[in-house]
């Protein structure tokens, strides 16, 4: 009797193994909502060599438009944001500069430098930096810092 | 009819999956990003603009405000005989002297209608952090017009 049965319900092509989704949906939606609220914004690439300062009255970066980013690492190496291009010094930068400009410019976009010096870096380098970007005709800066202590 | 009762009551049960160890493992996995996962801060504008690369010919109503900056880090606003020594420890990122200055030269500015001007004159060894820290200040009164006094040469 009981093989019979057996029988006709492995026979009946309606009778489907049924797995409750909803757990999983619930633990997908869960491991979504974290990764969303931990995920931010990448607005300029930044070298990880680089340990920026603390300012606190440092605001929020909102727009990624118009930033020629130069990298100022403790020895006084300058890099790109691609930090893998090294500048040599006040020629490379004003270089840099010159061209990033000219392509912000075809885009209606206003240059900005986006400074990122070590914290530990001496400033006559920043300053290097900084007096490159003003002869390539780029006075707006911005100071790449920490709200707090990561 | 009794018969056809006693076939009913019979039927077996759909057969179900048991995901329990599913979702132990999935809480497992959760708990462990969690947990391994580092917050990292986001990094910040301080934003500065230096009239020093487009000097104009307009003379400011105010004179501007000059401070300097030590290898050391001390800090000092004015120049010569009315130079006065202002916070000099650096392990600490609020500046309150120079904070109560650059309040008393900002309130002058506006009373006159004018921009507040800082010239800035930074040690080659002062620290890349104890400019910021300046920079910082100035940016708590509102003052975003600044000269690094240097950069003509």
């Amino acid at each position: 009797m009981a093989s019979s049965k057996l029988r006709n319900a492995t026979a009946d092509p309606e009778a489907e193994c049924v797995m409750d989704m909803s757990p999983m949906i619930d633990m997908v939606f869960l491991l979504l909502i974290f990764f969303i609220v931990n995920a931010t914004a990448i607005i300029v690439q930044t070298d990880p060599e680089v340990a920026p300062p603390i300012a606190k009255n440092s605001i929020r970066q909102t727009d990624g438009s118009g930033r020629i980013v130069v990298n100022v690492h403790e020895d006084g190496t300058f890099t790109a944001e691609n930090f893998n291009v090294i500048l040599a010094g006040a020629d490379d930068i004003e270089d840099l500069v010159k061209r990033t400009k000219e392509r912000h410019q075809t885009l209606g976009v206003k240059s900005k430098l986006h400074l990122r010096g070590d914290k530990d870096t001496v400033f006559k380098y920043s300053r290097t930096a900084i007096r490159a970007a003003a002869m390539a005709g780029v006075d707006q800066v911005v100071f790449g810092v920490f709200v707090r202590e990561p | 009819m009794a018969r056809h009762k006693k076939y009913e009551t019979a039927e077996e049960p759909d057969p179900a999956l048991d995901i329990s160890s599913l979702i132990d493992v999935c809480f497992l996995l959760l708990i462990y990003f969690l947990v391994t996962s580092t917050i990292t801060p986001r990094e910040t504008d301080l934003g500065m603009a230096l009239p020093a690369a487009n000097p104009t010919a307009e003379q400011p109503v105010i004179d501007p405000m000059f401070i300097r900056i030590e290898p050391s880090g001390a800090i000092y606003t004015g120049i010569g005989a009315g130079q006065q020594p202002m916070d000099s420890d650096t392990s600490v990122r609020e500046l309150p002297l120079l904070n109560g200055q650059l309040e008393l030269y900002s309130s002058a500015a506006k009373a006159a209608d004018s921009k507040p001007l800082v010239q800035i004159y930074a040690d080659s060894n002062a620290t890349q952090q104890r400019v910021i820290d300046v920079l910082n200040a100035l940016a708590g009164v509102n003052i975003t017009s600044v000269t690094f006094t240097d950069l003509i040469d």
